[in-house]
């Protein structure tokens, strides 16, 4: 009944019909089973003049003499039908088998799944991982093989590293593309997790190369939810009520142990870490409304975040609208797709460094004196952790707006054309107050106001054609086109102190004195505007099938940058692959399928700031007027490039029951981009960026998929996805560098991590710890036996050095295993995640582990099982170098859906309830034992953090991390 | 539908057209070339009431001040491995992988930081030495720029010897021997001098800077040639070359000593030459316009203070706990020396209101105890050195509410400095530690400080005058050299005999930065 009535009324709200002539009737049914078929279209051919079937299959048109009507389904193949002199034309639809094989979104198009040669995922919704996810990518944790997805820490204003088999580029970008519903280079933060169907990865070099000098990385296409033609209109609603608690805390001293440990008592005891934090509760709510008839569909979605963080104050309220319209004109012939969405978000960012200081703070210290005043001290790099989240202010706006629209149109049945224009804009506008009572930043400058703000303007044109035909056994598919991009970025940053009150928050900083007083470094205006930046593309392709079982795929673009110096601004990226379906020869009956397929592909990568191929000069008031100079140019930069060659197989056994894939890859990546040292006296600046050297990367990865119970109420899907890659530096300018400072108190100039020609990226470097000396400081092995021990880190690479690998800080092994269960009513999902094989360097226990007088009285003491007795010098060593292996039941969710056949009102009711890191198993004593891939080096006593990160430096857990959560959800899916 | 076909090929065809193949990049917020500012006169620094001329050759001058009074730069490369200051590990704080406590104890290595940094920064300058004088000058702002660089080849020659001389910017040049550096920066100061003006002026060089530089350079020749005496360009003995250079500055008329020491509002005495107002101080041959304002890079009350100084002089960043100075070395002043009261912080500490200040993290093991007090001695050098341990750096006074970067000028050169270089030349010239007319000159100084004249002179003697009064100069690591001490024992620093630690190594950034043109010192 409650099918009937919404056909009926997507049947009067969208169909249209003219009475013209006369009128034939007919009934649409299933060619094979008979079943007649609602909602199928019927439209009189080479007019707009159309209907569709009723609940029962019967339609009724009125045509014009010698009409063809063309019936047509979703699923099934299209007929047309000469009326001539019929007043009854019942019409039989066959099966479209290749509408229903599973369809793989591509660079500029798609393919049948069974057709793609190159190292592709497709991940759907019904995989992503669930819960409390705020941002696309952590839907995709754990489940495509080489894809790493981190997020250490729980920061709900943080949005992780995503990085696909390793790295990939030095200096430049090193996260993925992302191509949302056909826009290149959109941003994953206007596209909301309840609003995407799939995501393919595409991870090797011959999918990437379509998209040339910015596929290094990989790419990420983002598939969002359409309304379906003929299906009606239907309403969902998800929501989900979340609570996030801290996983883990840092083990430290309590009152009573400080005291006796040496440390001054100031007489109060206090839970610092508890001062600071609360239970996030996260509430999200998804609306969504969609619908089609024959020509047009549509789906409009809203979404609602207000999510908290474990840390006090932190987290944001979000809304994002979007809206996915198609429409079908001139009998299919002409699609046009309007994509709309708005992010509007309002953070709270707070301040991590308070989970910090909450750990270090003196734990007999009073949180306010008896007059109400902050307890504050002037402590080097420690500062009242409650003090700074309740009395300084750290938020930001942020809205991002997408526009694009797609025409398609089939010129001739093999031919069609296609047309992408789309915008994107991000703006955000952040501000920080610390008032002169906050020893925080705000003591002695009489407050310090801040105020940043952002515009980031992309535009997008491309036009391609596509052209697919059919020659005896061969299918073959061309396409090619144009493609142009233009972004822009500018921005303010204002930051002022001496404010006359604390009042006014930031809104006070025009008031602000530093603008009287001319105090050059307290008076920081920063406006930056990067050179408009373009990029330019041709592009073609080429797929050809053989006798359905031999598969060939061949694309080269050429695209220029406006990054790069003038000579080399032009680059061409060919990829080729070729896939054969053996078992469709060797006929074995144990094998649904058995493909090899071999892919090359060559891909690009771009500096990460514009204007690197030019000098720069600032002007500077001070010293009496100055005319810097102020960035040393590359004019001969290029592009990195990138080859990949990739060899996979996909099997399926047990009829298709347990089916897998196996890639082997090698990536080469040349004249890769760096920020290198160079002779200041020659170029005028140390560093510059230069193509300096070569990395290469090899790896492997499998999945599996096993249904491994399906009866007809209890089937049970388990899934594993394995990967690992090593990546060398096959070439650069010098033999042997170190990175990674640890930084104050007292452990500057101490790189944990060495870089070496020829040898692997990720080593952790430095003295083999060996005992404790008399004097409290701690002794290190001879490790090159010479008699002499030379363990300062100052010393690293000297001939006499005693240092030695300690670890790697990337992992050799990545594991994610799915498991699936539905009994009857219930559903049940385990989601376990592990990495093997990484190190970490614990930074925490490096500096607050060895305590001496002084110290103790500065800092809380950080004591793990594996703390050395009578240690009282923090230098960095072996010691504070840790396996983290970890195994950790990552998400677990269980649901029960409702029987509502019975309830007009609702299609669908399933309630669930998830955890997301239930348990994790690991010998690391930090936080977090997830790997760490990039660093972004010390920041401490009040300054604020700068800089890109360095992916070169892996494996270092620094002690700005936000504390990870463990969340548990519940949640509520409805369908009307 | 033909005329639909047409329509799409024709947008397709427009969109390629539009080809848009222009790929020209535009700087939007900076120049790619240098500019002249169109009012400069907006530029001049309201240096306590003294500007420094809008004459584009700022970029060149500022080179003088880069690390020379702050940490981790020349001021710390050419002060650490001496006698006169130390930064001790306080357990946890100042360990910093090794490379501060290497250098003290003379256990130099290419990998460290300070030297690369201090490098860097020399070189930089000598870049932009280069880019100004490219820029079109006319004779005596080349006169100037080029005697800027020498001074920037001075210190470079002094700390490495065999260095590049690059005059051209982007031209790369061989590596030159340490011999070709001295003859360099000779030829270069003389060629300026004619170019020069003779009359001082605030922030810029005269003639009188590029004397004292030669008088500098001629007393070092024998260190710098090793041990040539005679001066291959005159015939004449190096230190009469360096007692003419430094006459030419004495008989200018223009520089005396300023015998002015005051108290000031901490309680302390504070020599005016070194003062937060010392603008166009009478002593000052050349000294570094420092200013809170405009002209940033000078840290000292960071550099040395214990955290809870701040509360002495409001200070508005929180002071770090580092430099201080040796127990030998503030010993050697005498009780009624008037800069040992006024180079020095020494004793407990006051906050601004003249309460004492607490160290809430003080340790139990301190004799101190939580009142912040300054003792001379310093327990050890590392690992647990006590945190209120040893006299700080208190030349270069502070002033109330002292920002991150301090007024104060920094003497280069100067007249009190330049005196004792012309005293030890006449002694060297005359092999006789006791010559009369040298300590003439020297006892000079010591009236200045309240001192009688030296009762028994000898080369110790004046050794250690030379120490007292240039001390925070970064002057100690080249008279150590010279005097043949640099190997000697002091403290916690074991004596050794390597003469080839009397030259840096070379650090190993710019080694592979260089692209194999340049190569280590020998010993290293």
């Amino acid at each position: 009944m409650k099918k009937y009535l919404l056909v009926m009324l997507s049947f009067c709200v969208l169909s249209f019909s003219w009475a013209q002539g006369r009128t034939v009737t007919g009934k649409v049914t299933d060619a094979e089973s008979g079943e007649t078929i609602p909602g199928a279209n019927i439209v009189e051919k080479g007019t707009s003049n159309g209907t569709i079937t009723d609940f029962d299959g019967n339609y009724s048109i009125s045509v014009g003499d010698g009409a063809t009507l063309v019936v047509s389904f979703v699923g099934y193949q299209a007929q047309e039908v000469s009326v001539g002199a019929m007043g009854v034309v019942d019409v039989q639809l066959a099966l479209d088998v290749q509408s229903l094989a599973e369809v793989v979104v591509v660079g500029y198009g798609t393919q049948d799944k069974k057709e793609i040669t190159s190292a592709v995922v497709s991940i759907d919704e019904e995989s992503f991982n669930v819960g409390n996810i705020n941002n696309p990518a952590e839907l995709l944790q754990g489940k495509v093989p080489g894809l790493s997805v981190y997020n250490k820490g729980g920061d709900p204003n943080s949005s992780g590293t995503i990085r696909l088999r390793g790295i990939s580029t030095v200096g430049s970008n090193t996260e993925p593309l992302v191509v949302i519903d056909g826009v290149i280079g959109a941003s994953l933060d206007n596209v909301d997790p309840n609003d995407i169907e799939s995501v393919n990865v595409l991870k090797d070099g011959s999918a990437a190369a379509i998209y040339g000098s910015r596929g290094s990385s990989g790419v990420i296409l983002v598939t969002t939810k359409r309304g379906k033609r003929n299906a009606g209109v239907s309403a969902t609603y998800n929501g989900f009520v979340a609570a996030a608690t801290m996983l883990n805390t840092l083990p430290t001293l309590s009152a009573q142990e400080y005291i006796a440990a040496g440390g001054n008592d100031l007489g109060s005891e206090t839970d610092w870490l508890g001062a600071v934090t609360q239970t996030g509760i996260s509430n999200v709510h998804n609306i969504a409304v969609s619908g089609g008839s024959g020509s047009t569909t549509y789906r409009l979605a809203t979404n609602f975040r207000d999510v908290n963080g474990i840390l006090n104050n932190s987290g944001f309220d979000q809304v994002n609208a979007r809206a996915n319209i198609s429409h079908f004109a001139m009998n299919d012939k002409l699609k046009i797709d309007f994509n709309m969405s708005m992010t509007n978000r309002e953070s709270n960012f707070s301040f991590t460094e308070a989970l910090r200081y909450a750990t270090l703070y003196n734990p007999t210290a009073p949180v306010t004196f008896d007059n109400g005043e902050y307890f504050q001290a002037i402590l080097f790099d420690n500062f009242n952790p409650v003090a700074i989240v309740e009395q300084n202010q750290n938020v930001g706006k942020r809205k991002n707006l997408n526009f694009n629209v797609q025409g398609e149109y089939s010129i001739l049945d093999e031919l069609s054309v296609t047309v992408n224009y789309g915008q994107q804009y991000t703006n955000n506008f952040n501000g920080q107050f610390y008032p002169s009572t906050s020893f925080f930043r705000g003591l002695n400058r009489g407050g310090l106001a801040s105020r940043y703000m952002d515009d980031s303007r992309f535009e997008l044109v491309e036009t391609y054609a596509t052209y697919n035909n059919t020659f005896g056994d061969i299918n073959l598919t061309v396409s090619g086109g144009y493609s142009f991009q233009e972004s822009f970025f500018e921005s303010l940053n204002v930051s002022l102190g001496n404010l006359p009150t604390n009042d006014l928050g930031f809104y006070g900083i025009d008031l602000s004195g530093d603008r009287v007083l001319g105090i050059a470094s307290n008076v920081g205006i920063d406006a930056n505007a990067s050179p408009e930046e373009r990029i330019i593309a041709f592009f073609g392709r080429v797929n050809m099938t053989f006798d359905d079982a031999i598969f060939f795929n061949a694309s080269v673009r050429r695209e220029g940058s406006t990054k790069l110096g003038a000579d080399n601004r032009w680059g061409i990226f060919p990829a080729v692959s070729a896939g054969v379906d053996l078992n469709n020869y060797l006929g074995v009956d144990a094998l649904s399928q058995l493909k090899l397929r071999v892919g090359y592909g060559v891909t690009g990568s771009l500096p990460a700031l514009s204007g690197q191929a030019q000098d720069a000069y600032t002007y500077d008031f001070a010293g009496g007027g100055t005319v810097n100079f102020a960035r040393a140019g590359n004019p001969d930069l290029k592009w990195e490039e990138k080859a990949e060659i990739n060899v996979g197989v996909d099997f399926g056994l047990m009829g298709g029951r347990l089916t897998g894939a196996v890639d082997v890859y090698q990536r080469t990546i040349s004249d890769f981009i760096l920020n290198r040292q160079v002779d200041p006296g020659v170029y005028g600046a140390s560093l510059r960026y230069e193509n300096v050297g070569e990395l290469q990367t090899v790896g492997a990865e499998l999945s599996l998929g096993f249904d491994a119970v399906q009866n007809s109420d209890f089937t049970w899907n388990t899934g594993v996805v394995l990967s690992t890659y090593e990546t060398t530096l096959n070439a650069f300018t010098n033999d042997v560098f170190t990175l990674a400072n640890l930084g104050a108190p007292g452990q500057n100039g101490t790189n944990m991590i060495r870089v070496a020609v020829g040898e692997e990226i990720g080593q952790i470097w430095g003295p083999r710890f060996e005992g404790v000396a008399e004097n409290g400081a701690p002794t290190f092995a001879d490790l090159n036996g010479d008699g002499n021990v030379v363990a300062d880190p100052g010393a690293a690479l000297a001939d006499d050095a005693d240092f030695e690998v300690l670890g790697n800080g990337l992992p050799s092994l990545e594991l994610g295993w799915t498991n699936r269960i539905n009994y009857k009513n219930f559903d049940f999902n385990a989601f376990f995640r592990g990495a093997f094989g990484h190190s970490l360097v614990n930074t925490w226990r490096a500096f607050y582990e060895p305590i001496d007088g002084g110290a103790i009285n500065s800092y809380n003491r950080v004591v793990s099982d594996k703390a050395v007795d009578g240690l009282t010098a923090a230098q960095y060593s072996s010691l504070y170098v840790e396996k983290a292996d970890f195994l950790r039941l990552d998400n677990v969710t269980l649901g029960y859906t409702f029987d509502v056949s019975d309830i007009a009102a609702f299609k669908n009711v399933r309630l669930y309830a998830n955890v997301q890191n239930a348990f994790v198993i690991t010998g690391y004593s930090g936080l977090d034992p997830d790997p760490s891939l990039q660093d972004f080096g010390p920041t401490g006593n009040g300054g604020f953090a700068s800089g890109s990160p360095d992916v070169l430096s892996p494996g270092i857990d620094r002690r700005n991390a936000y504390f990870t959560a463990r969340t548990f959800t519940f949640g509520i899916n409805l369908g009307f | 539908m033909k005329l639909l076909n047409r329509l799409f090929v024709l947008v397709f065809l427009l969109g390629v057209g539009f080809a848009c193949t222009d790929l020209e990049e535009e700087l939007t917020a900076d120049f790619s070339e240098g500019f002249t500012p169109q009012n400069p006169g907006f530029g001049e620094s309201a240096n306590t009431n003294m500007a420094l001329p809008a004459d584009g050759l700022n970029a060149a001058y500022n080179a003088l001040g880069i690390g020379t009074a702050n940490h981790f730069g020349y001021f710390s490369a050419a002060g650490l491995p001496s006698d006169e200051i130390t930064i001790a590990q306080k357990g946890g704080d100042w360990f910093d992988g090794g490379v501060l406590i290497n250098l003290h104890v003379h256990d130099f290595r290419s990998t460290n930081p300070i030297l690369n940094n201090t490098w860097a920064g020399l070189y930089g300058g000598i870049f932009q030495c280069n880019d100004v004088l490219a820029s079109g000058l006319n004779a005596q702002q080349t006169a100037e720029v080029r005697a800027v660089r020498a001074v920037l080849y001075w210190k470079l020659m002094d700390m490495w010897g065999n260095i590049k001389l690059l005059t051209t910017p982007g031209a790369d040049v061989p590596q030159g021997t340490r011999a070709e550096a001295f003859a360099f920066i000779e030829s270069e100061a003389l060629a300026a001098i004619p170019d020069l003006p003779v009359a001082r002026t605030y922030g810029r060089f005269n003639q009188s800077v590029a004397y004292a530089l030669l008088a500098r350079l001629y007393l070092n020749a024998p260190v710098y040639l090793d041990g040539t005496t005679t001066n291959p360009t005159t015939g004449n003995s190096f230190y009469q070359d360096a007692i003419d250079a430094a006459d030419a500055v004495i008989n200018s008329g223009l520089y005396d000593l300023d015998a002015n020491f005051y108290e000031g509002a901490d309680g302390r005495m504070i020599s005016a030459v070194y003062a937060p107002d010392n603008v166009n101080n009478i002593e000052h041959i050349y000294a570094f316009p420092y200013d809170e304002a405009t002209g940033g890079g000078m840290n000292f009350a960071q550099m040395t203070l214990h955290y809870p100084s701040q509360l002495t002089y409001d200070l508005q960043q929180q002071p770090w706990n580092g430099y201080a100075s040796l127990e030998e070395f503030y010993n050697s002043y005498a009780a009624g020396d008037k800069r040992k009261e006024a180079y020095f912080i020494t004793g407990p500490q006051k906050d601004i209101n003249g309460n004492p200040i607490l160290d809430v993290a003080f340790d139990q093991n301190d004799p101190d105890g939580a009142e912040i007090n300054y003792t001379p001695a310093i327990n050890e050098l590392f690992p647990n050195s006590s945190r209120q341990a040893g006299a700080r750096m208190g030349k270069f006074a502070f002033k109330a509410g002292q920002l991150p970067d301090m007024d104060n000028d920094y003497p280069i050169f100067r007249y009190g400095e330049l005196l004792l270089v012309k005293a030890e030349a006449l002694c060297r010239l005359n092999g006789d530690w006791a010559n009369a007319e040298a300590w003439g000159l020297v006892n000079q100084v010591r009236a200045r400080a309240g001192l009688a004249a030296e009762a028994s002179p000898s080369e110790s003697t004046f050794f250690a005058e030379r120490g007292r009064e240039v001390f925070q100069e970064a002057l100690r690591r080249t008279d150590l050299i010279r005097f043949g001490k640099w190997g000697d024992a002091w403290w916690e620093k074991a004596a050794h005999s390597d003469t080839y630690k009397n030259l840096m190594p070379i650090p190993n950034d710019q080694i592979n930065a260089s692209g194999g043109t340049l190569s280590q010192n020998p010993g290293y």
